[in-house]
């Protein structure tokens, strides 16, 4: 009660490292909600019947039980707002498919936030006709050296066609190659 | 005639502590601007859990169907007189009604402030008060002791020389035990001044292009060592 389950919340989430997730703890949500309905049920059993001006003794009660629920939902607020921050990040960070382990921490609402998410930011791409998702650190060379790693066949890149065969090296635009990158198709040839 | 808007006043250390950070991985992009409406930090996490240090108060009315907040009493209500802890958030806005008072935690007593005297760096923020500049600058306008501001000043001044200069010589992966005696705010700063020195050796080291000249084996670099 008074908002100490929430707090627990909170430290949960704070606990874990910038950019990581803990699983979605629905069990202690549900629990801070039951908590407000508590404390909701006894404020209205101190103000029934009573003048609201006299600062009795109910009148103190009633405000703090109406001070735990402000506080509670202030941080389901904040637990639910952080998370879908750090969602928002993995879609530039990780990418349009999140891995099992990450999808196994988001429950359902999140999921579907998370798809939701990624379908703005695709339709918005299209309008601009861009990526805005490649080179999210300046990169160094406009050109990079790739190894095919599984067949793709011939590509049109820009105005020649190139035949990505297994195994052999190119030397393509770093915007080309990034999407093959980062579907496992090819890897970067460093030397 | 305008109205001027009442903006919150931050000490120094919070006002650096919000600087956006260095971190090249924040993206501007990610974000639901909470920053710019009435209530700034309401998702703030730090803001919500340095709330909820506990401070001691002596309630100045009585309160019915609160008993919970009591272990000590009886029935299901806090007389009026008792003296216990609550969480700050709680007292703060029952102490801006006149329903509490709220006696000066230990953390800004006398014992501290001779901690502080002898030795300010060797003071354990990290473990006892980690939010110690934050909790001090919210508490100070509903205690009235006005001592509080300036030992915050003086506290922070005195650990602030030895953090800067261990911050610089800091590896990136070793943390050194002082570190754990930082509270959240100075922690930050650590952080940012160890991560802006490990960028600046980069730099000083980056490749700038060896000049190879046509005797093999020599080869001319500009050397900044």
């Amino acid at each position: 009660m008074y908002a100490r389950r929430a707090a627990q919340l909170l430290q949960e989430l704070s606990s874990c490292e910038e950019g990581q997730l803990p699983p979605y703890n629905g069990d202690k949500f549900d629990q801070v909600i039951r908590e407000c309905e508590e404390h909701s049920r006894q404020f209205q059993s101190l103000i029934r019947d009573k003048d609201i001006e006299t600062k009795n003794e109910d009148h103190y009660g009633s405000f703090i039980h109406h001070l735990s629920i402000i506080r509670n939902k202030r941080c389901l607020m904040a637990y639910m707002y952080k998370r879908a921050e750090v969602i928002q990040s993995y879609r530039w960070n990780v990418g349009r498919v999140l891995p099992r382990e990450i999808q196994d921490k988001l429950n359902f609402s999140e999921q579907e936030y998370f798809k939701d998410y990624c379908g703005v930011i695709d339709s918005y791409m299209k309008d601009l006709d861009l990526d805005l998702t490649v080179d999210m650190v300046p990169p160094k060379d406009p050109y990079i050296r790739v190894r095919v790693l599984s067949e793709i066949g011939e590509v049109s890149l820009g105005d020649h066609a190139v035949s990505l065969t297994k195994d052999s090296f190119h030397f393509l635009r770093r915007t080309d190659a990034e999407t093959f990158i980062s579907q496992g198709l090819m890897e970067e040839f460093v030397e | 005639k305008k109205k001027k808007k009442r903006r919150e006043q931050k000490s120094f250390p919070s006002q650096i502590a919000s600087l956006p950070s260095p971190n090249p991985r924040h993206h501007p992009t990610v974000g639901l601007g909470a920053s710019t409406c009435a209530m700034p930090g309401y998702y703030d996490i730090s803001d919500i859990l340095m709330e909820d240090e506990a401070v001691s108060v002596a309630f100045h009315v009585g309160a019915n169907g609160v008993g919970l907040l009591d272990p000590g009493t009886e029935t299901n209500s806090v007389e009026k007189g008792a003296k216990i802890d609550l969480p700050f958030w709680l007292a703060h806005e029952l102490c801006r009604r006149r329903a509490v008072s709220i006696t000066i935690p230990s953390c800004f007593g006398q014992k501290m402030k001779k901690d502080v005297q002898a030795d300010a760096a060797c003071v354990d923020l990290g473990t006892r008060y980690p939010y110690f500049y934050e909790f001090g600058c919210k508490l100070f306008p509903l205690v009235g002791d006005k001592s509080i501001g300036p030992f915050l000043r003086h506290t922070f001044a005195n650990r602030y020389k030895e953090m800067l200069s261990k911050s610089h010589t800091a590896s990136l992966n070793a943390i050194p035990k002082f570190v754990l005696r930082l509270s959240k705010e100075e922690h930050q700063l650590f952080e940012a001044a160890r991560s802006s020195m490990v960028e600046f050796k980069k730099w000083r080291v980056r490749d700038l292009g060896l000049m190879k000249t046509t005797i093999v084996g020599h080869k001319r670099k500009t050397d900044l060592h």
